[in-house]
C-alpha cells in the first residue's frame, strides 16, 4: 500500500471511531448547549418566578418584593373583579380574539402559501403590499382604521375592526414562515401523488398538508402570540370594550392590582396542563401504535 | 312646588310631594351606609341632595321610567384614575341602566373622542382635552341649568375665583375652558354662560414626593428637585406637557429664569427648560423617567429615589408599604412655588339625543350627590361639591382628607385596606390650603409640537 | 374553450390569494393611503387638517438631528436584540434539532419555551421590576451569594434594561423558523460528513449555517420589524432614559398633531420596508419557492 493510500485509510478510521463516538456517549458540545439552553429556559422563566411568587399575596401586596403575606386573595378578586380594571372580561376578549385570529391566520397565511408558489399576475405587488402591511406603524394604522370605521358609520369592536387589524399583522408572519416551509417541499412528490391518480384536494391533503404541518404550528403559535399581546393596532380599534393588553395599560395609570399576577399563574397552570395531556396522547398513541406493529 | 308628573306615580304609591321629603323612602332601602336608590334621586328627596340643594324646587328634572332607561347604556371612557369601575358599578346599581367604563390612556382617550365620537358616550376630558374636543365639534354643550349641583360647586370652577382670589391663569385653568356661547359652539368663550363644554369631576393638587427619612431638610419648594445633593436620586415623569411644567416650577423656585406663562411657554422658554433638563440628565441627577404609575411608587418605595414629581394615591401606595413618604406641601412664596393643578370633567359627544342624553344628564347629576366624591377622596383627590360628598365620608375621613386635621382614627384606602395609623395629618393641610395654592394647570400649549420635539432630545440625551 | 394554463394558473393563484388581499386593502391599503396624504397636509393646532399641501412636516423631519439620533438609537437597540436572539435562537434549535434524541421529548421541551408567552407581554413587562429592580430577585441573590456588595442599578431602567427585555421575548422568533430549517437537514448528510473526517465546527460552518439562511432571514426579519415599530418596550424599560422613533411620534397624536406624526410614521415604514427588503435579498425567498 501507498504511503497516500495508508493516510485515507487512517482517516476513514478515525472517521469510524468519530461516527462510534457520537453514537454512544455524549461529547462535551453536548454538554456546553444543554448548559446554555438550560441558562435560556431559567432567563425565560425568570419574571415569571417573580409573577408566581408574587400572585400569592394577601390584600396589601404590590407588584413588587419584599412579598406580603401569603393568601389566595388575589385569585379570588382576578374571578370576582374587586379592584379596578376589567382583567377577566378584557382576558376573554383577548382569547377568543387570539384563537380566531390563530385559525384565520393559518388558513389564509396556507392559502397564499399555495397561491405564491407558481408566478401569477400580480403576484409581486401583492407580496410587497403585504411586507408593507408588516412593517407599517400600526399606531397609525390603527388610527386610519378607527377613521374609515367612523366614516362608513360602523362601530369599530374587538371582533370586527380589531380582528382585521390584528390579521394585517400576523398574516405577513404567517405567510413568510410559510414560504420557508414550502421551499423545502419537492414538486415531485406533488407530480407523483397526481401520476398515482390524487386529485388536487386529495393531494393537497394527503401530500401537502402532513409535510408542512410543522410550518402549520409555528404560524399557529406566531398568530397566537402576536394577537394575544398586539397593542398598537387594536388600541383605536377595539370599541368600547378592552382587551387585555390595552386593559392592562391603562391600568398602569392607577394603582395597578396583582391580580395580574395571579391572571399569569392561571394561564402558566392552565398551558402546563394543556401541554402534558397533549404530550401524555401523543405518547400513549405512539406506544400503542408500536405495540400493534410489534404484534403483527 | 314642583310635582313630577303621573308618569312617577305609576311606579310609586301614594302622592308624591317634595316639600318635605321625609316618609317617601320607606319602600326602598333607607340611605344607611350611603347606597342611594335610584328612586331617591328621582323624588329628590332630602336624604339625598336636597339639603344642599337648598330650596328643593329643582326643575327641568327629566322624568324617566324604568322600563325605558332599562336598556340604555352609557359608554364612559378615560382614564384609570377618573374613570373608575367600581363608580360605574355603583352609578348602575343606583340608576337603573347601565354604565360601562372603559379605560384608555390620555393620548389614546383624546384620538378615540376625536376620531370615533360615535362610540363614546360620556367622555373624561381635561381642561385642553375639552378645548381640543370642542373645536372639531364632537361634543355638545351641557346645559349647566339641568344640573342640579351647579350653584354648589366651588367657584374656581364656575367663576375662575376662590374666596376673593383669582384662579392661576398659567396653563389651562379648568373654568377657561369650560363655558360656550350655545350647545353646538366650536369656541371657547371666555366668561360665565349656561353651557359648558364639561362639568369637573376630579380634580387635586399635585406637587413632589420625597423621603423624609432620607432627605437633608424637609422639601418646602420645587427648587429641592434639582438640587445637587440629590444628585442620582431624582425622577420626573415621562410625559412631555406635565413634565416639563413641573421642570418650570423648579427653575422659576431656584430662580433661573421667570416665566411669562408655565402652561404656555414660548420657544424661548421651552429652549431653556429642555436644554437645563439635558445639562442636568447629563451630569447624572435624574435617576430615571418615569412611565407607569407603578414604577413612581417603586422608585420611591426601594428608595432608588428621594425627591421625584409624584401623584397623590402613589404617596399613598408607598405608605401602605410602611416606607415614610410625603407629599410636599409647596405653597407659594410671592411669584414663585405652588402646586400643578389638573382637573377631570365629564363630557356630552355631540350624538346624544332622546332617552340617552337624558340618561346622560341623569349619570351626570348622579356625579355630584356625593358617592363619587367620597369615593375619589380616598385617593387624594377632591370633588367639585365637598358638601355633597362630605355625606358619604365618615367624619374622621372628612377631617382628614379635607379639613387637614389629624385623623382620629385609621384611614382607609378606596379598597378597605388601611393606610395611614392614626393621628396623620394630610401633607398640605387642608383643602382650600392646597387648591388657592395652586400655580399653574395641566395644559396644551401653542408649541406644544415644537415642545414636544425638545422633550424627546432631552429623551435621547 | 380550456382555458390557457398561465390564465389557469392567474384565476387559482387570484382565487387562493383573495382573502389576504381582502384584509390587506382595509387594514393597510388604505389607512396607509391616508395617513401619507395627511403627512402632506397641515394641522391647525387643534387635530384638523387643513387641506394645503406642503412639504414642511418632511423637511423638518429631514433637518433635525432629532431624528437622527432617534433612528440610530432605534437601530442600536434592533441590532443589539437581534445578536443576541440570534445567538441564542440559533444554539438553542441546534440542542433541540441535533442533541434531544426523543422526537417527543423535544418537543416537549420546545413548548416549555413557548409557555411564558402565553401570559400577556405587558404582564411580563411589569415583572421585570421585581426581577431586576434594586430589591429584586437577581440583586437579593447576587447580594445573598456575596458576588456583589451593593445592588447593580443597571439592571432596570437602562438601556441593557430594554436590550434584555427584547430579547427575552423576540428569540422565540428566530427559534422558530431555525429549528424549522434545521430539522429538514438530513441526518445523514451531518454522518456522512463526519465520517468523512469534519470536525463539529465544520459541520456547523458548511452544513447547518448555509442550510439554515431561510430560517435565520425570517426570524432577523421578524426581530427587525417588532423593534423598529415599538414604543412601549423602550418606554417603560428605559426609565425615560432613550426613546424610540414610534415613542416621538405617539406624543405628537396625543396632542393631535397628526400631520407631523404622519410624515415620521411614513419615513419608519420606508426604511423598515427597505431593511426587510435588504434581508430578503440575501435569501431571495421568492425564488426558493419555484
Amino acid at each position: 500500500m501507498s504511503a497516500t493510500d495508508n493516510a485515507l485509510a487512517e482517516q476513514a478510521v478515525r472517521g469510524r471511531a468519530a461516527g462510534r463516538r457520537r453514537t454512544g456517549g455524549r461529547s462535551w458540545t453536548f454538554y456546553v448547549l444543554l448548559a446554555l439552553f438550560i441558562f435560556y429556559v431559567i432567563a425565560l422563566y425568570g419574571p415569571m418566578i417573580c409573577i408566581y411568587i408574587l400572585s400569592f399575596q394577601d390584600v396589601r401586596g404590590g407588584l413588587v418584593f419584599p412579598m406580603k403575606g401569603f393568601s389566595l386573595h388575589w385569585f379570588v378578586d382576578l374571578f370576582t373583579q374587586v379592584r379596578t380594571g376589567d382583567v377577566k372580561g378584557s382576558f376573554d376578549r383577548s382569547f377568543k380574539l387570539a384563537i380566531i385570529v390563530t385559525i384565520l391566520t393559518v388558513v389564509i397565511s396556507f392559502m397564499s402559501g399555495l397561491a405564491f408558489r407558481k408566478r401569477f399576475r400580480g403576484d409581486t405587488i401583492v407580496f410587497y403590499l403585504m411586507i408593507g402591511s408588516l412593517v407599517a406603524p400600526g399606531l397609525v394604522l390603527g388610527i386610519g382604521i378607527g377613521l374609515i370605521w367612523s366614516y362608513l358609520g360602523l362601530e369599530a369592536s374587538w371582533y370586527t375592526s380589531a380582528l382585521g387589524a390584528q390579521l394585517s399583522w400576523t398574516l405577513p408572519f404567517g405567510i413568510l414562515v410559510m414560504f420557508a416551509v414550502m421551499s423545502r417541499f419537492q414538486n415531485a412528490w406533488e407530480e407523483a401523488a397526481r401520476d398515482l391518480g390524487a386529485s388536487p384536494m386529495q393531494t393537497i391533503r394527503l401530500v401537502v398538508l402532513p409535510i408542512i404541518a410543522p410550518g402549520l404550528i409555528a404560524v399557529a403559535l406566531f398568530g397566537f402570540t402576536l394577537s394575544y399581546d398586539e397593542f398598537a393596532r387594536t388600541l383605536q380599534t377595539a370599541g368600547s370594550l378592552n382587551t387585555l393588553p390595552l386593559e392592562i395599560w391603562s391600568m398602569t395609570l392607577n394603582v395597578t392590582s396583582p391580580s395580574l399576577y395571579s391572571l399569569g399563574t392561571v394561564t402558566t397552570i392552565i398551558s402546563f396542563v394543556i401541554i402534558g395531556v397533549s404530550l401524555g396522547a401523543i405518547y400513549l398513541i405512539q406506544k400503542r401504535r408500536a405495540a400493534r406493529v410489534a404484534n403483527d | 312646588m314642583v310635582c313630577l308628573s303621573t308618569h312617577e306615580a305609576h311606579s310609586e304609591t301614594g302622592d308624591i310631594r317634595m316639600s318635605k321629603g321625609k316618609g317617601h323612602t320607606g319602600h326602598k332601602n333607607g340611605s344607611g351606609g350611603g347606597k342611594i336608590s335610584r328612586r331617591q334621586v328621582l323624588k329628590g328627596a332630602a336624604a339625598v341632595a336636597g339639603v344642599a340643594a337648598g330650596s328643593g324646587a329643582i326643575t327641568g328634572f327629566p322624568t324617566i321610567w324604568a322600563q325605558e332607561i332599562k336598556d340604555i347604556e352609557l359608554r364612559h371612557v378615560g382614564v384609570s384614575y377618573s374613570v373608575v369601575k367600581a363608580i360605574g358599578d355603583q352609578a348602575s346599581a343606583d340608576l337603573g341602566f347601565k354604565v360601562t367604563m372603559q379605560n384608555l390612556d390620555t393620548s389614546a382617550a383624546i384620538n378615540r373622542f376625536i376620531t370615533q365620537p360615535n362610540t363614546v358616550d360620556i367622555p373624561d376630558l381635561e381642561g385642553w382635552q375639552a378645548k381640543l374636543a370642542t373645536r372639531r365639534g364632537v361634543l355638545q354643550g351641557i346645559e349647566v341649568a339641568k344640573i342640579k349641583e351647579f350653584d354648589n360647586f366651588l367657584p374656581i370652577f364656575t367663576k375662575g375665583e376662590f374666596e376673593g382670589s383669582v384662579v392661576s391663569r398659567q396653563g389651562i385653568s379648568p373654568y377657561e375652558a369650560m363655558y360656550v356661547e350655545s350647545k353646538d359652539a366650536t369656541e371657547i368663550h371666555e366668561g360665565v354662560t349656561e353651557w359648558a363644554t364639561n362639568l369637573p369631576q376630579v380634580y387635586n393638587a399635585d406637587s413632589i414626593g420625597y423621603r423624609p427619612d432620607l432627605v437633608v431638610r424637609p422639601v418646602t419648594q420645587w427648587k429641592e428637585l434639582i438640587d445637587p445633593a440629590y444628585k442620582g436620586k431624582a425622577a420626573i415623569l415621562d410625559v412631555p406637557a406635565i413634565g416639563i411644567m413641573d421642570a418650570a416650577l423648579c427653575f422659576e423656585s431656584a430662580d433661573l429664569i421667570k416665566y411669562g406663562n408655565k402652561g404656555n411657554m414660548t420657544k424661548e422658554e421651552i429652549d431653556f427648560t429642555i436644554n437645563k433638563l439635558i445639562e442636568l440628565k447629563r451630569d447624572g441627577h435624574f435617576r430615571a423617567t418615569w412611565t407607569t404609575f407603578d414604577q413612581s411608587v417603586q422608585l420611591m418605595a426601594a428608595g432608588e429615589v428621594v425627591i421625584q414629581s409624584m401623584w397623590s394615591p402613589a404617596v399613598a401606595a408607598v405608605r401602605v408599604k410602611e416606607i415614610p413618604c410625603t407629599y410636599a406641601a409647596v405653597n407659594k412664596q410671592g411669584d414663585k412655588e405652588g402646586y400643578r393643578g389638573w382637573c377631570n370633567g365629564l363630557g356630552l359627544m355631540r350624538h346624544l339625543e332622546g332617552k340617552k342624553l337624558e340618561a346622560a344628564y341623569e349619570y351626570i347629576n348622579w356625579y355630584y350627590t356625593g358617592w363619587q366624591g367620597a369615593f375619589v377622596s380616598r385617593y387624594g383627590y377632591y370633588s367639585p361639591v365637598p358638601s355633597t360628598a362630605q355625606k358619604f365620608m365618615t367624619p374622621a375621613e372628612w377631617d382628614f382628607w379635607y379639613l387637614g386635621k389629624p385623623s382620629p382614627e385609621v384611614v382607609n384606602d378606596p379598597y378597605g385596606v388601611p393606610m395611614e395609623p392614626a393621628g396623620t395629618v394630610r401633607d398640605g393641610g387642608s383643602f382650600i390650603e392646597r387648591v388657592t395654592n395652586i400655580s399653574c394647570w395641566n395644559t396644551l400649549m401653542d408649541e406644544a409640537a415644537y415642545m414636544n420635539k425638545r422633550w424627546n432630545d432631552f429623551k435621547v440625551a | 374553450m380550456a382555458l390557457s394554463a398561465r390564465m389557469k394558473r392567474n384565476v387559482t393563484g387570484w382565487a387562493l390569494i383573495l382573502p389576504l388581499v381582502l384584509i390587506l386593502i382595509p387594514f393597510f391599503v388604505l389607512p396607509i393611503i391616508g395617513v401619507a396624504v395627511t403627512s402632506f397636509l397641515e394641522s391647525d393646532g387643534f387635530g384638523g387638517i387643513i387641506p394645503n399641501f406642503t412639504w414642511d412636516n418632511y423637511l423638518t423631519l429631514f433637518s433635525s438631528d432629532l431624528t437622527f439620533n432617534l433612528y440610530w438609537s432605534t437601530v442600536k437597540f434592533t441590532f443589539f436584540t437581534w445578536v443576541f436572539s440570534l445567538f441564542f435562537g440559533f444554539w438553542v434549535a441546534y440542542f433541540l434539532v441535533f442533541h434531544v434524541r426523543n422526537q417527543l421529548f423535544a418537543l416537549g421541551l420546545f413548548l416549555l419555551c413557548t409557555v411564558p408567552f402565553w401570559t400577556s407581554n405587558i404582564i411580563r413587562m411589569i415583572s421585570w421590576i421585581p426581577l431586576l429592580g434594586k430589591e429584586g430577585l437577581i440583586n437579593s441573590a447576587l447580594l445573598a451569594a456575596g458576588i456583589i456588595d451593593q445592588p447593580l442599578e443597571v439592571l432596570l431602567f437602562s438601556s441593557l434594561a430594554v436590550v434584555i427585555a427584547y430579547v427575552h421575548q423576540l428569540t422565540i422568533f428566530m427559534i422558530v423558523p431555525i429549528f424549522n430549517s434545521m430539522a429538514r437537514i438530513d441526518k445523514r448528510l451531518v454522518e456522512a460528513a463526519v465520517d468523512a473526517g469534519a470536525s463539529k465546527f465544520d459541520v456547523v460552518r458548511l452544513i447547518v449555517l448555509p442550510m439554515c439562511k431561510s430560517g435565520i432571514a425570517l426570524g432577523s426579519i421578524f426581530v427587525v420589524s417588532i423593534v423598529m415599530g415599538d414604543f412601549f418596550v423602550v418606554k417603560v424599560m428605559s426609565g425615560g432614559g432613550t426613546a424610540s422613533v414610534v415613542g416621538a411620534f405617539y406624543e405628537d397624536i396625543g396632542v393631535l398633531q397628526y400631520p407631523s406624526a404622519a410624515a415620521s410614521a411614513i419615513l419608519l415604514t420606508v426604511i423598515v420596508f427597505l431593511m426587510v427588503v435588504a434581508i430578503l435579498r440575501t435569501v431571495d425567498v421568492r425564488k426558493e419557492l419555484s
